[in-house]
């Protein structure tokens, strides 16, 4: 192995100072014109088996929020984010209230007391072939 | 050429790598991302131990930056502060608009009873057109007492009071010099300005400075002292146009709660002054006013009635009566569909009242949550007559001895 001359490990050492600081003012450049990771706008929750959801049985589904309705045409979910300026609604034996606000809803969503007017989103459900349950959150 | 290209990277390298250990986080960053704007922020990194300012803005809701603006994403203290409004306090009537209007929340519509923003810049505790209008022309700077200027320009269209407008005051502009310090002395209290030093007038402008009675803590439960920082604080001097800082330390209740010099009846000092003075009249019914004396209408009566009428109440049969959605942020009480309450003249209602099945009322305190019983005028021995109801004619015989 030949000694490296001081003029070469210069030369070597400005090669790899103009490589390095290039690639990095590059990714610099290119994390500064990326938006960033953009929030989600469409969300799917397995919720198991179908057949664990009794019919006539109501559920809430803390995690998305909503609840989960099984009737006898199917299951239904209402989603427990209020129309007024979406807050988290909580049960209540007649329905649901905002602890925002206090806009109440019945229990097929539906505005009894504003200051919300519009009736809860109704989230899309679908049953796989393996007889799942899923839940399709748009936002 | 070739050293100076070298310098120059080497130039590049070192303000990148300065770069990059200046917005590298100090741990991990918390992230929220309110449902009210759906955008992720990173407040909550530094500020995660500020308490939640209201139930009725809940954090998960509204996040930080809808309110108070900032760079959501930014980790760093100064570029995250860089564009907020109004630093700690975005409700100051300057920027109010934008940190806390919006159809759904302060500055909806009047039949929603949205219009906050409307009613708090026209009301007299903002314009303090009466104070100005008096000084004027007490000094000879105009011919009576109309009301034309306010603290800061304001208009209302659709006034009901015939007063459209009123122009910014500028007390530079006034030949008088007694106007002029007026001016410069006397105007601490509207809600635009920075309070006098002392922990006695501390408050802030804007919304907060009646409804922050805490730490980041918003309320509609306002006890007397937050009142007292403008209104129980000491006296103008009018020969010298000055301030004079009240000098006595107040032991009882009743000395605390109002000037020495006036009487009041017991339920006047031990009721929060919340519990009688409405929403109309403290924040402004949207209309501009020439005066306090315009907007204030609250009479010993409207609770008491007189000898030959009983109070106004109403039975509350509407799911959306405002009564319900007042409890509801200050559930002091637990209203129900079917309850009667005391209203006033005008109609408000006096949700916090309830009428027993006895025919006497019971209140409960806003701010103290005491609960008191009270009974009409009509059928007792007082002597009144139903034609004079100021406040002076009851204090003749139930002004406590002090």
């Amino acid at each position: 192995m030949s000694d490296l001359s001081r003029r070469d490990f210069l030369k070597v050492l400005r090669t790899c100072l103009l490589y390095v600081s290039g690639a990095l003012a590059a990714g610099g450049l290119l994390r500064f014109l990326d938006p960033g990771e953009q929030p989600p706008t469409r969300t799917e929750f397995n919720l198991g088996p179908a057949a664990a959801y009794a019919p006539g049985s109501r559920t809430v589904l803390a995690q998305v929020p909503a609840v989960l309705l099984h009737t006898s045409a199917g299951f239904k979910a209402l989603s427990l984010t209020c129309t007024h300026l979406g807050c988290s609604l909580g049960g209540k034996s007649e329905g649901f209230a905002c602890a925002c606000h206090g806009s109440r809803f019945d229990r097929e969503g539906k505005s009894i007391r504003g200051p919300a007017r519009e009736q809860l989103a109704v989230l899309h459900t679908e049953v796989t072939a393996e007889g799942d349950l899923r839940l399709i959150k748009e936002s | 050429m070739r050293i100076a290209l070298t310098l120059a990277a080497g130039l590049l390298l070192l303000s990148l790598a300065f770069t990059w250990w200046q917005q590298s986080p100090r741990g991990e960053p918390v992230e929220l991302t309110p449902t009210l704007s759906g955008q992720p922020e990173y407040c909550l990194t530094c500020h995660g131990d500020v308490p939640q300012i209201s139930a009725a803005h809940a954090l998960a809701t509204f996040g930080c930056v809808s309110c108070h603006g900032g760079e959501r994403l930014a980790l760093d203290a100064d570029v995250a502060h860089s564009s907020m409004r109004g630093g700690a306090n975005p409700s100051d009537l300057a920027l109010v608009e934008d940190s806390c209007g919006g159809g759904d929340c302060h500055s909806g519509s009047e039949a929603d009873d949205r219009h906050h923003i409307q009613r708090v810049l026209t009301s007299v505790q903002s314009t303090y057109a009466g104070a100005i209008a008096s000084m004027r022309y007490s000094f000879g700077a105009q011919p009576d007492l109309e009301a034309r200027y306010g603290i800061a320009a304001v208009s209302d269209e659709e006034t009901s009071t015939g007063i459209h407008s009123l122009a910014a005051f500028e007390p530079w502009n006034e030949s008088h010099p007694l106007v002029q310090e007026f001016g410069e002395n006397c105007l601490t209290c509207h809600l635009n300005a920075t309070p006098r030093e002392g922990e006695a007038f501390a408050r802030s402008t804007g919304c907060a400075s009646c409804h922050l009675t805490g730490e980041h803590t918003f309320s509609t439960a306002i006890p007397y002292a937050q009142c007292n920082a403008c209104h129980n604080r000491g006296n103008y001097d009018l020969r010298t146009m000055t301030f004079v800082e009240r000098g006595d330390e107040a032991v009882k209740r009743v000395d605390d709660y109002y000037q020495p010099i006036a009487q009041f009846t017991r339920c006047e000092y031990t009721l929060d002054c919340i519990d009688c003075h409405t929403r109309a009249e403290v924040m402004g019914d949207g209309d501009l006013h020439a005066d306090k004396q315009s907007i204030q209408y609250i009479q010993c009566k409207t609770c008491h009635g007189t000898l030959t009428d009983l109070p106004h109440t109403r039975t509350l049969t509407d799911p959306d009566d405002i009564a319900f959605r007042l409890a509801f942020l200050n559930p002091v009480v637990d209203l129900q569909l079917g309850d009667t309450i005391l209203v006033t003249e005008a109609g408000e209602p006096l949700w916090n009242t309830r009428v027993l099945p006895d025919g006497t009322y019971e209140m409960t305190g806003k701010a103290s949550k005491q609960v008191f019983t009270f009974r009409p005028v009509m059928g007792t021995a007082c002597q009144q007559n139903p034609d004079e109801q100021q406040s002076q004619y009851c204090h003749e015989c139930h002004a406590v001895e002090r």
